[in-house]
């Protein structure tokens, strides 16, 4: 505990933190956050990603402190402010519905935070311009936020923010009420101004492809528990579990036959071929393991040494063409990207599947 | 250990701030003192001994079972009436194609500002047995004392409730809902009766409820008009007035109690659940209106004739205090204005202004903090909080002013143990009622007017906030502002219509207040109502009328000026209604 | 001088302690009569006296409860109008104390109470206040018996106060009983009244039995005495049963020609209206001050101010050509001490049997 207490560079850490909620039917209590260990760096832009209800909302309210934790605590630069009322972290947090005032301006809803700090009118009038500025709002700084459209309204919650200059910029799914277009443009925005400013950020969304452009390291969470932490690549290629694969990118899982185990490698036998591949968690023999294969990863081609499928269904996406093929009663989903200058499998076609040895993933059953 | 943290964790929270955790406690303390204690007093008293042999005397005997009945009966009669003309005013003014809308609405509201005893008196003149209406028209000695007279007299005061609360609701309405049972080739008369009664049931029901919590508590109206048709409200007063017999209006309030508590529980906690309402706020395209000439003409007439009634009450109010003797003497006069102005109606004018321009932002502020609370700090007991601050309204009036009369005619002291008796006691709460009560008395009546008009404000207060995304408040704190500050700043002002409407509901109901406040005046405080309640009682009815042709002016211009000044937008309202 | 110092900031100490009202620059009356009287009276003696004098008005039952709730610690120092009955039976309970006025030795002495307690400042007889124009309409004679009000035409047309509340409607009722006690007693002696010149309870069942009769013509009772008059000068009811002077009051004020006063002629009683000192209350020498006035011809002329019709008490005291000659009306002997002692417990019996009875 000593050691974390001196160690500065740690920014921000929650130890064992745990939030309760009585359960809506009032009898018995729902655990919202479980147990939960996470150190963030500073600089580091980490993102909380999970389907809803698993509790990365939760976690990141309590960082911000608008939720006590059950048991646990949260130390910012090793101090504790477990107990330290929201308006006293040093923390600064965009919302889902961006939460402008409306009955403030442009220029009042930046210049809130600065004017409670009790910065001279001088001060926050440069803070403000240059934000605006920076954030292209440049001129709208009197308007009121329902004379804003939706990205600018995005834009104004998130300099009100930035302009705190906070040890720690929280997001609560800022872009889930953007349409697709504009959630790409302030994806990107955030990005290069995250990178150039380097403010440590915690980013919650349910979004899987946000989560992988924006972080330095994604946390999956599920049922109030981490489930897997990482970077974007080790996240997508090398997920720990069944449910971390499943829940980003597209993943077909099928039955995996061990056949030996050679070393950290075992011998597996998928669709019927075999393979060498290297094991990333306690195999214990006997144990049932799946293999998981990322539809990108998987070929179809007219070859009759290859096992062979039934095309179901085949959808034209555009960038790629989507199969869903049938093996043995179990269904497998094909993306061939670029499909351009083919002509896509007829459904119903019988046609070879392939893929390499390191496509196959292997995870517990 | 995990669930000791889990309770704690809110009030944790709260305690952590020290302006929001002393706020907290000043509610509480005042919700207790002000409302609760003075009812527990009087059940208490209702239960002693000489209490409990007089239950088992009244709940005994034909005469007051009579009582309990005409009680029971005239609650019903004026919910069902009012229930009816509230919802006719609302259909007719969402759903039919008629003319003069907005001069039916603002009729609708006039009772609102209407001073106790007024109408039941220009009710007197206009349909009694020498009223300009049944006697000078129709030529009968008609008998409108009793439940006829109660029930038109309370209905016309009370319609008003029923009538926002269906006005809103028909809005709310999504149109789509009526267009879908069209589309299905209903006719209006089979949408209305399959589709927009049973949508509007919980309305129906909460009206009626309301309304009959609201008619089982007045005072005036039985006073004026009840000829021998006997009320536990009346009974109550008289008890008190004219018998100075605290254990037997105890009793009776209980007696009271029980009906107007169990009907207002049922109506908050059981049929304000079950709405089936649903405002998204964005009606998917305009209401249909019904032009059917028979069903339009004949429900327009039929308001119509009711806005001509009440018209016509008011205008014998205003004329009736301008003539020597309205329908007998009808010589212009404007002695009964002399009379009110250098009597003791200036004395009275200006301290019930005084006590209601106090009580008024005491109130607005107190609801707006009580809904905060309630609304958006999770903790513990919040729902007593609630059920405490609308107990000030549930409760009949004349049952606060006894509950006040009893714990607080004698100063509650604290005498310190150990110290010896040469240590006087300390004065905890002065004596607030009664002779040589501080202030006059005027201390216990403000706090009254607060109470009463607590619970409006926090209804209004609460139901705008929790349309209000939290997450603007929050972001208020993120950005390092604390409780109190986000609560100026942020949430006040978004809240400002049902602020407003809160002021104005207050002092309204401050200046037109009587059965809670009649056991309260001292010779040293002087109330309007209870001036025009002791002309009306000696039959000096142009002098009554007087009276509330001043205080309605008083209203008027109150409200002119809080629309003036609090009203000022700041373009919040609009922004919420834009959907910022 | 050392010793004048002492006294002096003693003195000024307890000034600070003694609530302001008892410095007696001002005085709060409890007043029975119409509110315009109220009004005058204390005017006229503030005037006079430089004390300033607020009122609040209560009819007689009402003041009495309220004495009475309050005698621990009274509001009032002076109670003045409104019928001796309740000011006898508040000197029964030591709510009032003895003063010995140097104005009384002008009043006759009928209107000076036992001990000093109380005394008469006006008289007025109970009559009957009817409307013509509605007594015509129903086919009814103006009443001139206590029977003809049984009359069933006038079925909910008549009026009275509650005898708990209100001076008026006890006149009335002890009026009533005190006829029936005649009845009995001349029927046999004795059966009437009791040694003591009380009425037998066989009289006073008599006079429940006629009430209750009575309940079935009644519209309302209402809680003031005088409520009833306007009620039957607007036509509500057709007779009122009131003080005479309370309805010659109305018919100068607006109802000339509607209402009409007649007195039953079986005898009718007469209400002497009291003043006294509250004991205990907070302004004694303001109070007594007050007093002295209501029994001066000075402060008895203030009625002629307000249209009040009583007979004043004292002698020299202007009388109006409208109040009436209680010579030429049948008055009973109306027993004051007797209807002070037995008031409370006939007005609850009233309360209980008569009141809430609905009318069938």
């Amino acid at each position: 505990m000593a050691a974390t207490q001196n160690n500065a560079a740690d920014s921000l850490r929650l130890e064992k933190i745990t939030k309760v909620f009585p359960s809506h039917s009032g009898e018995g209590e729902v655990k919202a956050v479980d147990a939960v260990n996470l150190t963030i760096q500073p600089g580091e832009f980490l993102t909380l990603l999970g389907p809803s209800g698993c509790g990365k909302t939760t976690t990141l309210r309590l960082i911000a402190g608008f939720e006590m934790p059950t048991a646990g605590r949260i130390l910012l630069d090793g101090k504790d402010i477990t107990d330290q009322p929201p308006n006293k972290r040093d923390m600064a947090m965009v919302f889902q519905s961006y939460a402008l005032f409306p009955h403030m301006s442009v220029f009042e809803n930046i210049a809130y935070g600065l004017h409670l700090r009790r910065l001279s009118r001088s001060e926050i009038k440069s803070k403000v311009d240059e934000t605006l500025g920076q954030m292209g709002l440049k001129g709208l700084g009197d308007r009121r936020p329902n004379e804003l459209s939706g990205g600018q309204q995005q834009r104004v919650a998130l300099a009100r923010s930035l302009v705190m200059e906070p040890r720690v910029l929280l997001f609560d799914e800022p872009l889930s009420n953007l349409d697709a277009k504009l959630r790409i443009q302030m994806r990107s925005e955030i990005h290069r101004l995250q990178r150039r400013l380097r403010i440590t950020s915690v980013y919650v969304t349910h979004d899987q492809i946000e989560a992988m452009a924006l972080s330095d390291r994604i946390v999956v969470m599920n049922k109030g528990q981490i489930e897997q932490m990482g970077t974007p690549s080790e996240i997508y290629h090398t997920p720990a579990t069944r449910f971390v694969a499943d829940f980003i990118g597209r993943a077909n899982f099928v039955d995996a036959t061990v056949i030996e185990q050679a070393g950290s490698r075992l011998v597996v036998e998928v669709l019927s071929r075999r393979y060498t591949v290297p094991v990333r968690f306690d195999y214990s023999p006997g144990m049932p393991i799946v293999a998981m294969l990322r539809s990108e990863s998987l070929t179809l081609c007219a070859d009759e040494s290859l096992p062979q499928v039934v095309v179901e269904q085949a959808m034209f996406l555009g960038s790629e063409v989507e199969y869903i093929v049938n093996i043995g009663g179990h269904n497998i989903v094909v993306v061939e990207q670029d499909p351009r200058g083919k002509s896509p499998i007829a459904e119903g076609q019988r046609i070879g599947i392939d893929f390499a040895a390191e496509a196959i993933h292997l995870l517990p059953a | 250990m995990l669930t000791q943290r889990r309770f704690g964790a809110g009030f944790r929270r709260i305690l952590q701030d020290p302006v929001l955790a002393i706020s907290l406690l000043l509610v509480v303390l005042f919700i207790f003192i002000a409302i609760v204690l003075p009812i527990l007093a009087m059940i208490g008293v209702s239960l002693s001994e000489e209490g409990r042999a007089l239950f088992g005397h009244y709940l005994g005997e034909r005469a007051y079972q009579d009582i309990i009945v005409n009680t029971l009966t005239m609650g019903l009669s004026v919910a069902t009436v009012g229930t009816v003309i509230g919802f006719l005013f609302a259909y007719v003014q969402v759903k039919v194609k008629a003319p003069f809308k907005r001069f039916m609405h603002l009729i609708a509201l006039v009772p609102i500002i209407s001073p106790p005893f007024a109408v039941a008196t220009a009710i007197i003149l206009l349909f009694g047995r020498n009223g300009m209406i049944s006697k000078g028209i129709f030529g009968v000695r008609y008998d409108i004392y009793g439940l006829t007279g109660l029930t038109l007299a309370l209905s016309l005061s009370l319609f008003t409730i029923a009538y926002l609360n269906f006005k809103g609701m028909l809005q709310a309405l999504d149109p789509s809902l009526e267009e879908a049972a069209t589309n299905l080739g209903a006719s209006k008369w089979h949408i209305f009766r399959t589709v927009t009664v049973p949508m509007l049931l919980p309305g129906f029901a909460a009206s009626f409820l309301l309304l009959f919590v609201e008619a089982i508590a007045d005072l005036g109206n039985p006073l004026v008009l009840g000829g021998n048709y006997e009320v536990l409200a009346t009974r109550v007063y008289i008890s008190i007035i004219g018998l100075h017999d605290n254990v037997a209006a105890a009793v009776f309030s209980v007696i009271l109690l029980v009906p107007s508590l169990t009907v207002f529980i049922i109506q908050r906690y059981w049929v304000g659940r079950t709405s089936v309402v649903s405002v998204t706020g964005k009606p998917a395209g305009t209401p249909q209106q019904i032009t059917h000439p028979v069903v339009r003409w004949g429900l327009t007439g039929l308001v119509l004739g009711i806005c001509a009634l009440i018209i016509s009450i008011y205008a014998v109010m205003f004329v009736g205090s301008v003539t020597r003797v309205f329908g007998v003497n009808n010589t212009f006069t404007l002695e009964h204005f002399d009379f009110v102005i250098n009597g003791y109606g200036s004395d009275a004018m200006v301290d019930t202004t005084t006590f209601a321009i106090i009580a008024t932002p005491l109130a607005g502020v107190l609801g707006m903090l009580i809904a905060f609370l309630i609304v958006r700090k999770a903790f513990a007991g919040r729902n007593i909080i609630d059920f405490g601050t609308m107990l000030g309204i549930a409760v009949p009036g004349t049952i606060i002013g006894i509950g006040y009369l009893l714990v607080f005619n004698n100063p509650i002291t604290l005498t310190l143990p150990f110290v010896g008796d040469n240590v006087p006691a300390i004065t905890l709460i002065p004596k607030l009622t009664g002779g040589r009560a501080v202030l006059g008395g005027a201390l216990a009546i403000v706090i009254v007017y607060v109470i009463r008009s607590v619970p409006a404000a926090l209804r209004s207060g609460a139901a705008l906030l929790s349309q209000i995304d939290p997450a603007i408040e929050e972001a208020s704190i993120s950005l390092g502002a604390n409780n109190a500050v986000t609560f100026r700043k942020i949430t006040l002002p978004l809240i400002r219509p049902a602020f407003l409407a809160g002021l104005i509901y207050a002092f309204a109901r401050s200046m037109t207040t009587i059965s809670a406040i009649v056991f309260l005046t001292t010779p040293q405080t002087r109330i309007m109502t209870q001036q025009i309640l002791n002309e009306t009682e000696q039959g000096r009815y142009g002098n009554a009328f007087a009276y509330c042709v001043i205080l309605i002016a008083i209203v008027l211009v109150a409200i002119g000026i809080l629309y003036l000044t609090v009203g000022s937008t700041t373009g919040a309202e609009r922004s919420l209604e834009g959907g910022a | 001088m050392k010793r004048f110092g002492l006294f002096f900031v003693v003195a000024l100490l307890l000034l600070t302690l003694i609530p302001a009202s008892a410095q007696e620059d001002s005085l709060t009356v409890l007043c029975t009569p119409q509110e315009d009287w109220c009004v005058a009276m204390t005017q006229a003696f503030q005037e006079k006296t430089g004390i300033e004098t607020s009122y609040v008005r209560l009819s007689s039952g009402e003041a009495l409860a309220r004495i009475r709730a309050t005698a621990d610690n009274p509001e009032f120092s002076v109670w003045w109008g409104g019928p001796a009955d309740a000011y006898i039976a508040a000197a029964n309970d030591g709510l009032f104390e003895s003063y010995e006025s140097p104005n009384a030795e002008l009043l006759d002495p009928r209107y000076v109470g036992a001990d000093n307690m109380w005394y008469g400042v006006y008289v007025g007889a109970t009559g009957f206040c009817s409307n013509v124009q509605v007594l015509e309409e129903l086919g009814v004679d103006v009443p001139t018996s206590w029977q003809d009000l049984l009359n069933p035409a006038l079925k909910g047309n008549v009026a009275m106060a509650h005898p708990a509340t209100s001076g008026t409607a006890f006149t009335a009722f002890w009026t009533v009983i005190t006829l029936e006690a005649d009845k009995l007693e001349a029927e046999e002696a004795g059966t009437g009244y009791n040694e003591d010149g009380t009425p037998t309870q066989a009289a006073i069942d008599n006079a429940f039995a006629y009430f209750a009769e009575l309940n079935n013509n009644i519209l309302q009772y209402t809680r003031s005495g005088l409520a009833s008059g306007p009620m039957a000068g607007r036509g509500e009811i057709a007779v009122s049963v009131i003080f005479s002077h309370d309805c010659v009051k109305l018919q100068v004020e607006g109802f000339e020609g509607v209402l009409v006063t007649s007195f039953p002629e079986e005898g009718t009683g007469y209400e002497n209206g009291g003043v006294a000192i509250i004991t205990g209350g907070p302004e004694p020498e303001a109070a007594r001050m007050f007093l002295d006035f209501t029994l001066s011809a000075e402060g008895q002329a203030t009625a002629l101010q307000v249209n009040a019709f009583q007979i004043p008490t004292n002698p020299e005291a202007p009388i109006s050509d409208l109040a009436v000659d209680l010579s030429s009306l049948t008055l009973i002997d109306y027993n004051f001490p007797a209807a002070g002692a037995l008031r409370t417990e006939l007005v609850e019996r009233f309360d209980t049997e008569i009141a809430p009875a609905p009318t069938d």
